[in-house]
């Protein structure tokens, strides 16, 4: 019997594998789950890139996407992003495109990109299904040269392997990033997704230049509608309230020799610490304000911690690491792919969860070309960071408040109705629910803010659809009043008149009681005569 | 020498001018004060009073503004003006419309462009209800009755009798009709009464009765004015009895069917009507008295002492006319086997019908049949007309329910015309056995 137990137990094989090699086999979580699947993620990862290196930093984007067949047999694409964003430098251009978990986005400032995964994840793909490797031509716009490469990534090293490199000058003035792969996908059934990417990040970037060639030679262009664009984010410290024990311990181990003084070290590293706000954390923690960093003991720096965290009186984190849009761009955008009747845009006031900045925006398109909403529902149109969310819509927050939290009833909206709600969120870090970063966690503050997001514009909305019913009401009444002038003129003069004079006071009567209607309706006089003129009177 | 009266001539001018007068008014109304409306007493069921004293029904107090620009009212002013427009030229054509002819003169579209481009399209009135009550309208704005603005009605009323009438330039005698009868003219006040040989004046509900009494020799022999109505009066028929009645103070009797619609035409004959309760004061005849047929003639008051055997019943009944127990008793005209042959069942019509003369109370005091006494439950808070809430009446009525029983008054000249002629009739008027 113990034999047989033996034998059941095997050996246990334990080895570690690279970050490339993980999401080499688990790319589902990152977005590639199948050919159409990754065609659109491919895409998008680019085209994110693209308005990261140009909005981002202040640059009106002008993005050419190419998209190409590249083989006569097999379904192989070449994807061709361009950009006129800040370039990259060529030292770091091996890194950011070969190496899995690197980025310049891990900084406290919003942006679309947040994991160092994005392009790397692309340039898998391509390795995996066509083994071509990834080009890119970069160049900033203080050089004097453009730099060229071809690379590809060493899945167990995570280290990029170098394939071909070069340089040219520039001749023209240009700086930018050229990125082009090629993979094998589903062009047929993944085109309509990734159209529909492109409009909807044309709503929220009516800023940009942004024009596709399909593998069928169309060419779908969205053009520039506004030069207005958002102030670019800066980078910000950490607030107290969003550092977690490791992150504290990081920043103190790594601040130079240590010889820096504890005081000293919390007001230059955090914001909303200042001088009597550290004196106050010090003096609860029982440390001495002038004690060096290195001569923290590990005690002091856990209660240190534990004090920071449960300090109450810090002033909200800053919002200049975020970058909203704005009403006028929000509003911008919605007018050129809907030109609706009613449109309304609001960008409430920065809030923060966890110590994390948020700021959420909202707009309301209703009527003109707004296409027709579900039965139940507006159409909801998700961004965060500017990146449109457009997959597993249901289980996103803004989804839940939309069918939760607001009484469409109550704004005299029934569905369907030619309605359009677009809510926006920016953070220095957007809780999403995974690395697909396609639906955002119910987190009651975003929550919270989202509904009177919505609610502000949907009773902008309402007080709209008020006065207009409230002004055909006036139409309608006088309408009522307006066709029975010239009835009772004509009766009136046929009482008052004989066979000559009869004309002359039917047409007085009919002046004067024009005049009487549009008195006592306040409707112009053209209105109430343009109704009595269409009037006819049949026996 | 003109084919036309010169009572008509007359007429016509002073309406002619009544008309202009009171619409130019209007129009310096809305001049000197900007309001565009027509004032004139209120005509609904709410501003209906029944004066106790002089018996009749009388408008009361309240006045209409009919404003041009109340959306409400914007078509009816409408209507009233293009009615006086249609009556004026009629006046001044020598015409004499009839009210149906009013409704088709007047019936055309208006049709017009809305402001969102819509064409929308209507009729100045769809059926002659709307027409006939812009008349009444213009009737009390202008305070003259539609028979001096010479619009006729169709004639129903007949009379015959000991009386030399003249009508227009003719002088008629209307003991002389063979056996035919004269027919009441719409315009009654332009009759002359010449000559008068009458003790009263009976007016009878049924065509069909008029003609059997009158064949039978009825109101010779009896020195009677006998009138019918043919079913619910007509103004003119209700002018002719008031001025038999006021004018050589005959007694006037009615006698209808004993069913809750025979009721009604009495008081209609007595109190005036409530669409026209306006002109009560010309066409009601207070003395008028209802001389049959009643339930107690069919039925006895054996009967209702037995109803009043059930104590609630009874306090019910004495809370409303607290008199009802002092009525007097008599015995039925009819027979057990004739009540049986001659009675029938009443409708839930005639129920609802009594109901609204009595109200609910009385109903679902006295009804019998559970069937409908359940029906009738939606007229709850129905407290019925004040000139049927008597002693006389409730009995009447409680009888009514209480049986259920309505009866023809055709069924009583199936026991023999010689029994309504000569006994009946008589009797009642003998011993002042009628309701008042
Ligand atoms: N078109 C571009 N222009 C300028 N820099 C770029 C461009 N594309 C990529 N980079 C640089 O490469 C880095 C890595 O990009 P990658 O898409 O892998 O990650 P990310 O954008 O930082 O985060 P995420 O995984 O969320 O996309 C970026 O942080 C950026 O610095
Ligand atoms: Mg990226």
């Amino acid at each position: 019997m113990g034999a047989v137990l033996m034998s059941a137990i095997s050996e246990e094989k334990y080895m570690s594998i690279s970050p490339a090699e993980f999401f080499y086999k688990y790319r589902e979580v990152a977005g590639f789950a199948n050919p159409v699947k990754a065609f659109y993620q491919v895409v998008k990862e680019l085209i994110d890139n693209a308005l990261d290196a140009t909005d981002m930093h202040g640059i009106l984007p002008d993005v050419k996407i190419s998209i190409e067949k590249a083989d006569e047999v097999q379904e192989y694409y070449k994807i061709t992003v361009e950009d006129n964003g800040i370039g990259i430098p060529p030292d770091v251009v091996p890194y950011a495109f070969g190496k899995v978990l690197f980025s310049s986005k891990y900084v406290m400032k919003q942006s679309r990109g947040m994991y160092g995964l994005g392009v790397k994840m692309v340039v898998l793909y391509a390795q995996m299904t066509t083994g071509r490797p990834v080009e890119v031509i970069t160049s900033r716009e203080n050089y004097r040269m453009i730099y060229y490469f071809k690379l590809r990534i060493d899945i167990n090293k995570n280290e990029p392997v170098i394939i071909e490199r070069g340089a040219w000058r520039k001749t023209r003035d240009w700086h930018g990033t050229v990125v082009s792969v090629t993979i094998e996908g589903d062009w047929g059934r993944a085109k309509q997704r990734i159209l529909e990417y492109l409009s909807r990040t044309s709503i929220i970037t009516p800023y940009a230049n942004i024009t596709l060639i399909t593998p069928e030679n169309e060419i779908i262009h969205y053009s520039r509608v506004t030069n207005a664009m958002p102030k670019p984010p800066r980078e910000s410290k950490p607030h107290p309230r969003g550092i977690d024990l490791e992150m504290f311990k990081t920043l103190i181990n790594n601040n130079g020799n240590g010889e820096e003084p504890v005081e000293e070290f919390l007001t230059s590293n955090f914001q909303s610490i200042g001088p009597s706000t550290a004196r106050a954390i010090l003096n609860l923690a029982k440390i001495d304000p002038y004690k060096k960093l290195h001569e923290l003991t590990e005690s002091e720096i856990q209660r240190l911690f534990n004090i920071i965290k449960s300090y109450d009186k810090y002033k909200p984190p800053s919002a200049t690491s975020l970058s909203p849009l704005g009403r006028e761009v929000l509003e911008a955008g919605l007018k050129r792919i809907f030109e609706p009747e009613f449109l309304y845009a609001v960008t409430r006031s920065p809030r923060s969860y966890e110590g994390n900045p948020f700021i959420v925006e909202a707009a309301i398109s209703y009527g003109g070309n707004t296409p027709m909403s579900p039965q139940e529902q507006p159409i909801i149109l998700r961004y965060a960071n500017r990146v449109p969310l457009i997959y597993d819509e249901s289980t996103d927050v803004v989804t839940q408040v939309v069918k939760e939290d607001v009484n469409w009833e109550s704004y005299m909206i029934s569905f369907p109705a030619p309605l359009a709600i677009v809510v926006h969120i920016c953070s220095t870090k957007i809780p999403f629910k995974g690395v697909g970063k396609e639906s955002i966690a119910d987190i009651p503050e975003i929550r919270r803010e989202v509904k009177l997001a919505i609610m502000e514009v949907t009773r902008e909305l309402k007080r709209y659809l008020v006065k207009k019913v409230k002004e055909k009401e006036v139409m309608r009444r006088v309408e009522i009043l307006a066709k029975y002038i010239p009835e009772v003129a004509r009766s009136l003069a046929i009482i008052l008149g004989d066979n000559s004079s009869k004309n002359r006071i039917e047409a007085a009567l009919t002046r004067k009681l024009i005049e009487y209607v549009s008195r006592r309706s306040n409707v112009s006089v053209e209105i109430v005569n343009s109704i009595v003129k269409s009037v006819k009177i049949g026996v | 020498m003109s084919t036309i009266s010169e009572t008509d001539v007359k007429t016509r001018m002073r309406a002619l001018d009544l008309i202009k007068e009171n619409f130019k008014r209007l129009l310096d109304e809305l001049d000197k004060s900007g309001k565009l409306h027509l004032v004139f007493p209120k005509r609904t069921l709410s501003n209906t009073i029944y004066d106790q004293k002089s018996k009749i029904l009388l408008l009361g107090p309240d006045i209409q503004y009919r404003s041009f620009t109340d959306i409400n009212e914007a078509k009816k002013f409408t209507q009233t003006i293009l009615m006086a427009s249609i009556i004026y030229k009629a006046l001044r054509n020598n015409e004499y419309p009839t009210i149906r002819d009013l409704f088709y003169r007047g019936k055309h579209t208006i049709s017009y462009t809305s402001i969102d481009g819509k064409k929308v399209s209507e009729n100045s009135w769809d059926d002659q209800r709307e027409s006939d009550s812009v008349i009444r309208d213009l009737e009390v704005f202008l305070n003259i009755l539609r028979e001096d603005l010479l619009i006729l009605s169709k004639e129903k009323g007949k009379v015959v009798g000991n009386l030399i009438i003249k009508s227009g330039d003719d002088t008629i005698d209307l003991s002389k009709m063979g056996h035919g009868a004269y027919a009441i003219e719409p315009t009654p006040d332009l009759i002359d009464f010449i000559d008068v040989d009458a003790e009263y004046v009976l007016v009878v509900e049924k065509d069909a009765v008029f003609q059997q009494l009158h064949r039978y020799g009825f109101w010779k022999k009896n020195k009677v004015v006998l009138v019918t109505s043919a079913g619910q009066p007509d103004r003119a028929t209700r002018r002719f009895v008031r001025r038999l009645s006021e004018e050589f103070k005959l007694p006037v009797y009615i006698l209808c069917d004993s069913d809750p619609y025979g009721f009604y035409i009495y008081s209609v004959f007595k109190a005036g009507s409530i669409t026209l309760s306006y002109e009560s004061e010309r066409l009601a005849t207070p003395t008028a008295k209802f001389i049959g047929v009643t339930l107690t003639d069919i039925f006895g008051t054996e009967i209702f002492k037995e109803i009043l055997r059930d104590p609630q019943i009874k306090n019910t009944l004495e809370e409303i006319a607290k008199d009802v127990l002092k009525l007097k008793s008599k015995e039925p005209y009819l027979s057990i086997e004739e009540r049986r042959n001659f009675v029938i069942k009443a409708k839930l019509r005639d129920i609802e019908r009594a109901v609204e003369l009595v109200g609910y109370r009385v109903a679902e005091a006295c009804i019998g049949s559970p069937e409908y006494r359940s029906k009738i439950k939606r007229k709850e808070g129905v407290s019925g007309y004040p000139w049927f809430l008597t002693p006389e009446w409730i009995r009447e009525l409680c009888i009514f329910f209480y049986t259920t029983s309505k009866l023809e008054i055709e069924a009583i000249t199936g026991k023999g015309l010689r029994f309504l002629a000569d006994i009946y009739i008589p009797r009642k008027i003998e011993n002042e056995d009628w309701i008042d």
